[in-house]
C-alpha cells in the first residue's frame, strides 16, 4: 500500500453562514486550493462527503455540492459520511490512480429542521419509527445503562461538557462559545431522561477540506506532512435491541487502526485524540472502548484530568462535537484537529505537548452503530 | 498502477413490483445471489460498499444502518457511496479501489432501490435548485427531452429519422428483455405501437421511457491472487472513468455532453482502446430513454456525432450487429436507480465471463458498462474483459 | 427464513415524510433577485474565462475565480432547448400543459432555464408550429414583483 498524507486543511466557522450552500462550499475548497498554491484542474480527484437529501434538502446532494467542491470534469465521487469520505479518498491515493486528491465535507445545519427529525428517519418504518426511536432517544437507552452498569454519575458526564465547552473557548471554528460549569449542566432542562440540553450537542454549519497526496507528492506540497498510518470501521446491528448499547462496534474498529499503525499500548501511544461525542457520556464510552482505561473507567477517566488540554491524553481540545456539530462532517473536523495538532498548527488550542500521533474518531447511527478511526502521525 | 482486480460473482434480484418482500429482504435476495454465484460465504467478505438513489425515494435515510445485516456488514467495514442516476457506477468504482490500493483482498458491493415504496419523479424534483430550476422542472423526462431536442437541432437530424431510430431502440431493448430472466418489463412491442405511443414530454413518448422497478444488485471483487484462487472465469476490470459538469443544466453543451465522453475517454485510455466500435464486443449503456441513447453511442465513439440515427436504423447495435448494446434489455425496461449502474456492469461481467444464458452474445471478451446521474451532470463507466 | 406463512398476503403500510428546511438564497442570487424586480436580467462575468453567466455566479466553476462584474444582459433571446410537458406528478410546480425552455440571451454565455407561455397551450401541435428550435422569445415581466424567478412570467415567441 502507497503512503497517504494530509497536506493542507481548511474548515469553516461553526455559526450559521449568510452563503447558499454552494458558495459555502466554494469559500473553503478556494482558501484550501489557495493554501496549496494549485490550480482546481491540478486535483486529480474529488471526493466529497455529504449527505442526500434528508441533511440538506437536495437529493443527489452530490449535484448541488461539485462546482463548490472544485469538481468540475475531474474525476469524482460523493460518500455519505466524511470519514467515508476520508477513507475512500485515502484508498484512491493508496491504489496508485491519483496523487492528489481533495476530500470535502459539506452540511448547513442551520437549513435543517432537528436533527432528532432527521435522525427519526433512520428508523425503520414498521418498529422503530412508530415508536419514536431517534438519535437521542438511543443515546438515552445507552447513557442509562452506562450509569446504572459502571455507577457513572451524572456530574461525570456534565465534566465532559464543562471540559469541552471550555476547549471551545480558544478555538476560533467553534460554534457554542460559552462557558458552562457542572451545576449548569446539572441544572438545564431534561430533553429525553437522563440526557440533559447542555449534555446534548448542537446543529451546526461546517465546510471541513482537506487535501491529500501521494508520498512523492506530498513532500512539494507542504513543509509537515501528516501521515494516515492506521484505520478502521466496523458496522453494528441495525436495531438497538439486538445489541449491547455498551459493547458496540468501536473496539473492532479501533483494533483494526492501532494494529495498522502499530500502536500496543493505546493510552501511553497516542499523543491527542479527537472523538465524535454528540451526547456528553459518549466520550467517557468512547474513551473505554479506545483503551484510554479501563472497562467502566470512564468517570474516573475524567475525574483524573487526564483527558483535560494539559493533561497526559487530551481528548478534543477544539471542543469537540458538544462545541460544534455540522452532522456529516463532524468527522473530518476530527481529522483537521488531530492534523493541526500534530503541526503544532492549533493556535491558542494548541495541546501543551509534542504531538506524534493522533487518534480521529467518527460515528453515526443510533447509539454508534457505525464507528470510523483514524490514526495520524507526524 | 495498483494491483489488478476482477469481478468473481454477480448476483441479481428478480425486478418489478416487489411488494412481496421488505427492502432488507430484497437487498439480502441480491447478497445471497452474489455469494452462491461465487461460491463463497460471508466470512470471506472483508468489506461492504452500499448505495441507493437519495433516502426520499423510500422515506429512509442513511440506508447502510437500516441494510446492516442485509448486507451482511456486520462486524465489518462499510462505505457507503451514491452520485444519484449514476450510484451504481460509483459503487462499482468504489469497490474496485477498495481492492485496488490494496486494503482487502475481498469486497461485496451492494446497489437496490423500492421505487414503487416512494414517489420517483418528486423525488427529482429535489436534486433541482429551488431558485432557478425547480419552478420550471417536471421529472427527468423533461430533462431528457431538451436534451434530445438540443441534439436534433445541433447536427440537423430529422426528426422523423430520429423517431425511427428511437423506435427501433425501444423494440430491441424490450426483444432483449424477454431474454433476461431478471428483467422487469417482458412485453412485445412494434415499431407502431412505439410511434403511437401516449406523448409523456414531446417527441418522448411512453415506450421511450423506462419503468420504475424494485430490485438489488450485487457484485462481488477479488485481489489478482485470490480470484484465480476462487474463480475459474473471472470478469477483469480494464479501465474506469467518472466525469461530472455544472450544476446548472445550461451551463454545458448537451448535445456533445463532455462529461459522457471524458469518462469514456478516461476509461478507453485505462483500457488501451482506440477503436471503440471495433474493441469492444458488447457495451451496456444505461438507457433511460430512447433519443438519449443515441447521444451517448456518439460520445463514447460508437459512431460520428449526428450520425447515431444511421447506424442504429443500419443494425450496428442490435444483438447481432457489430457493437450489440444492452443484450439485457438495458434500463428501458429496467430500472431500480441505485441497482441500474451495478446492473449494467454485472451485465457486462456475465458476457465476457460466457454466463449470459440466452442473452449471451457469442464470443464476447470486452465490454462497457455505463451509468447517468444528476440533472445531465454526471456519467461513469467501467470496462470489463475476459483477459487480464 | 421462518418457515410460517403470513396468514394474508404480505401487506403494505401508508407512512409519510415531511421535512421542512430554510435555505439560503446568499448574496449573489439575492442580488440578481433584486435586479429582476427593477426588470433587469443581471448576470456576473468571470474575469478570467469571460463568460457571462445567467443565473449569475458567485464563483465560474471552471476557473475558480469569485466573479465581482456585473453585466446586464438582454431580456430577450435565441430557444436553444424546449419540452412540452402534460403530466403531474407529486410535489411538481408548474400545472400541465406547460413548456419548459432554455433561452440563450443575448449577451449571455449560458442557456437559461424559464417557460414559454401567453398563449392557448393545449393543443400540441399548435404549440409546435409556434415554437421552434432557434426562434426567437423575449420576457414578459410581472406587474408585481417579488424577487424571485417568476418576476419573470414568462417567454413569448416574436418575430
Amino acid at each position: 500500500m502507497r503512503r497517504v498524507a494530509i497536506t493542507q486543511v481548511a474548515q469553516s466557522p461553526g455559526v450559521e453562514s449568510r452563503d447558499n450552500l454552494m458558495d459555502f462550499t466554494y469559500r473553503v475548497n478556494k482558501e484550501l486550493l489557495d493554501r496549496a498554491g494549485m490550480k482546481r484542474e491540478e486535483v486529480d480527484c474529488v471526493v466529497i462527503g455529504s449527505s442526500d437529501i434528508f441533511h440538506s434538502g437536495f437529493s443527489c446532494a452530490n449535484s448541488l455540492d461539485w462546482d463548490g467542491a472544485g469538481a468540475f470534469m475531474i474525476e469524482g465521487t460523493r460518500a455519505e459520511d466524511s470519514m467515508f469520505a476520508f477513507i475512500y479518498g485515502c484508498m484512491r491515493v493508496m491504489s496508485g490512480f491519483f496523487d492528489t486528491l481533495l476530500v470535502t465535507a459539506i452540511i448547513k445545519g442551520s437549513e435543517n429542521p432537528d436533527y432528532d427529525t432527521l435522525t427519526g428517519f433512520f428508523a425503520d418504518p414498521f418498529y422503530l419509527r412508530p415508536v419514536g426511536m431517534n438519535e437521542t432517544a438511543a443515546a438515552a437507552f445507552q447513557m442509562r445503562q452506562y450509569m446504572e452498569r459502571y455507577g457513572i454519575t451524572e456530574e461525570q458526564c456534565a465534566r465532559v461538557v464543562e471540559k469541552n465547552l471550555g476547549n471551545a473557548l480558544y478555538n476560533p471554528y467553534a460554534h457554542v462559545k460559552k462557558r458552562v460549569s457542572v451545576d449548569d449542566v446539572l441544572a438545564s432542562e431534561v430533553v429525553c431522561d437522563p440526557l440533559r440540553a447542555l449534555m446534548c450537542a448542537p446543529k451546526s454549519d461546517g465546510v471541513a477540506s482537506v487535501l491529500l497526496a501521494s508520498e512523492k507528492r506530498a513532500k512539494k506540497l507542504c513543509e509537515k506532512p501528516v501521515w494516515l498510518s492506521g484505520y478502521g470501521c466496523s458496522m453494528d446491528h441495525f436495531n438497538p435491541g439486538d445489541r449491547d448499547l455498551l459493547n458496540g462496534q468501536l473496539p473492532a474498529a479501533a483494533s483494526k487502526a492501532y494494529k495498522m499503525a502499530g500502536i500496543k499500548n493505546p493510552r501511553k501511544e497516542i499523543d491527542v485524540a479527537e472523538i465524535c461525542e454528540p451526547y456528553a457520556f459518549q466520550e467517557l464510552l468512547w474513551c473505554e472502548k479506545l483503551r484510554f482505561c479501563g472497562e467502566g473507567k470512564g468517570g474516573r477517566l475524567i475525574d483524573s484530568g487526564l483527558t483535560r488540554m494539559d493533561g497526559a491524553l487530551p481528548v478534543n481540545p477544539s471542543g469537540g462535537v458538544l462545541a460544534m456539530n455540522p452532522y456529516v462532517s463532524r468527522g473530518l473536523y476530527r481529522i483537521i484537529e488531530a492534523t493541526l495538532q500534530i503541526r503544532g498548527d492549533a493556535g491558542e488550542h494548541q495541546v501543551d505537548k509534542k504531538v506524534k500521533k493522533a487518534l480521529a474518531h467518527g460515528t453515526h447511527g443510533f447509539a454508534g452503530q457505525c464507528h470510523s478511526v483514524a490514526i495520524l502521525e507526524g | 498502477m495498483g494491483r489488478a482486480v476482477a469481478i468473481i460473482g454477480t448476483g441479481q434480484t428478480k425486478h418489478g413490483r416487489r411488494n412481496d418482500v421488505s427492502y432488507p429482504e430484497l437487498v439480502r435476495e441480491a447478497v445471497v445471489a452474489a455469494l452462491n454465484d461465487a461460491g463463497i460465504s460471508l466470512r470471506d467478505i472483508e468489506g461492504v460498499v452500499s448505495g441507493t438513489m437519495p433516502s426520499m425515494m423510500e422515506g429512509v435515510s442513511d440506508t447502510h444502518l437500516y441494510f446492516a445485516e442485509a448486507l451482511g456488514s456486520v462486524g465489518k467495514p462499510v462505505l457507503k457511496a451514491e452520485t444519484c442516476g449514476s450510484t451504481g457506477q460509483s459503487i462499482a468504482h468504489c469497490g474496485f479501489y477498495w481492492v485496488a490500493s490494496g486494503a482487502a483482498d475481498i469486497i461485496l458491493v451492494v446497489g437496490s432501490e423500492k421505487m414503487f415504496e416512494g414517489d420517483g419523479q418528486a423525488t427529482m424534483t429535489t436534486v433541482a435548485d429551488p431558485w432557478f430550476t425547480k419552478p420550471f422542472s417536471a421529472g427527468a423526462p423533461m430533462v431528457f427531452t431538451m436534451q434530445s431536442m438540443e441534439w436534433i437541432y445541433r447536427f440537423g437530424i430529422s426528426e422523423e429519422k430520429a423517431r425511427d431510430a428511437a423506435a427501433l431502440i425501444s423494440v430491441s431493448n424490450h426483444d432483449n428483455a424477454l431474454e433476461n430472466p431478471y428483467a422487469h418489463i417482458h412485453m412485445k412491442v412494434t415499431l407502431d405501437e412505439v410511434k403511437n405511443a401516449m406523448i409523456i414530454t414531446y417527441p418522448v413518448r411512453l415506450l421511450d421511457v423506462c419503468p420504475s422497478s424494485d430490485g438489488a444488485c450485487a457484485i462481488i471483487y477479488a485481489s489478482e491472487e485470490k480470484a484465480r484462487k476462487i474463480c475459474k472465469k473471472p470478469a477483469w476490470i480494464k479501465g474506469l472513468g467518472f466525469r461530472g459538469e455544472e450544476f446548472f443544466y445550461g451551463e454545458s453543451n448537451k448535445s456533445i455532453w463532455p462529461s459522457a465522453t471524458e469518462a469514456a475517454k478516461e476509461a478507453y485510455r485505462q483500457a488501451g482502446i482506440r477503436d471503440p466500435l471495433k474493441e469492444l464486443d458488447v457495451a451496456e449503456v444505461y438507457n433511460p430513454f430512447t433519443y438519449q441513447e443515441m447521444i451517448f453511442y456518439e460520445c463514447f465513439g460508437f459512431c460520428p456525432r449526428g450520425e447515431a440515427p444511421d447506424y442504429v436504423l443500419k443494425g450496428t447495435f442490435l444483438k447481432d450487429g457489430q457493437l450489440p448494446c444492452d443484450p439485457s434489455g438495458g434500463t428501458l425496461c429496467t430500472n431500480p436507480i441505485g441497482a441500474t449502474g451495478l446492473i449494467r456492469l454485472a451485465e457486462a461481467a456475465l458476457q465476457v465471463t460466457g454466463k449470459a444464458g440466452e442473452r449471451q452474445i457469442e464470443g464476447a471478451r470486452l465490454a462497457l458498462s455505463h451509468a447517468m446521474g444528476g440533472i445531465d451532470q454526471f456519467n461513469g463507466i467501467t470496462i470489463v474483459g475476459s483477459e487480464l | 427464513m421462518a418457515k410460517e406463512k403470513p396468514k394474508e398476503k404480505p401487506r403494505e403500510i401508508r407512512t409519510e415524510v415531511f421535512v421542512p428546511y430554510e435555505v439560503a438564497v446568499g448574496p449573489t442570487w439575492s442580488t440578481f433577485f433584486d435586479y429582476l424586480k427593477e426588470e433587469r436580467i443581471m448576470g456576473t462575468r468571470c474575469s478570467k474565462c469571460k463568460r457571462i453567466f445567467v443565473p449569475p455566479r458567485t464563483f465560474c466553476p471552471r476557473c475558480f475565480e469569485e466573479m465581482e462584474e456585473w453585466v446586464q444582459v438582454a431580456d430577450e433571446g435565441t430557444i436553444e432547448t424546449w419540452s412540452y410537458a402534460t403530466l403531474k406528478f407529486y410535489a411538481q410546480i408548474p400545472e400541465p400543459p406547460f413548456i419548459t425552455v432554455q433561452v440563450r440571451l443575448d449577451g449571455c454565455d449560458t442557456g437559461f432555464l424559464h417557460r414559454i407561455a401567453g398563449f392557448d397551450l393545449k393543443d400540441f401541435e399548435k404549440v409546435n408550429r409556434r415554437v421552434k428550435l432557434g426562434g426567437r422569445v423575449k420576457a414578459v415581466w410581472r406587474k408585481k414583483k417579488e424577487g424571485n424567478i417568476n418576476d419573470i412570467d414568462y417567454f413569448k415567441p416574436i418575430k
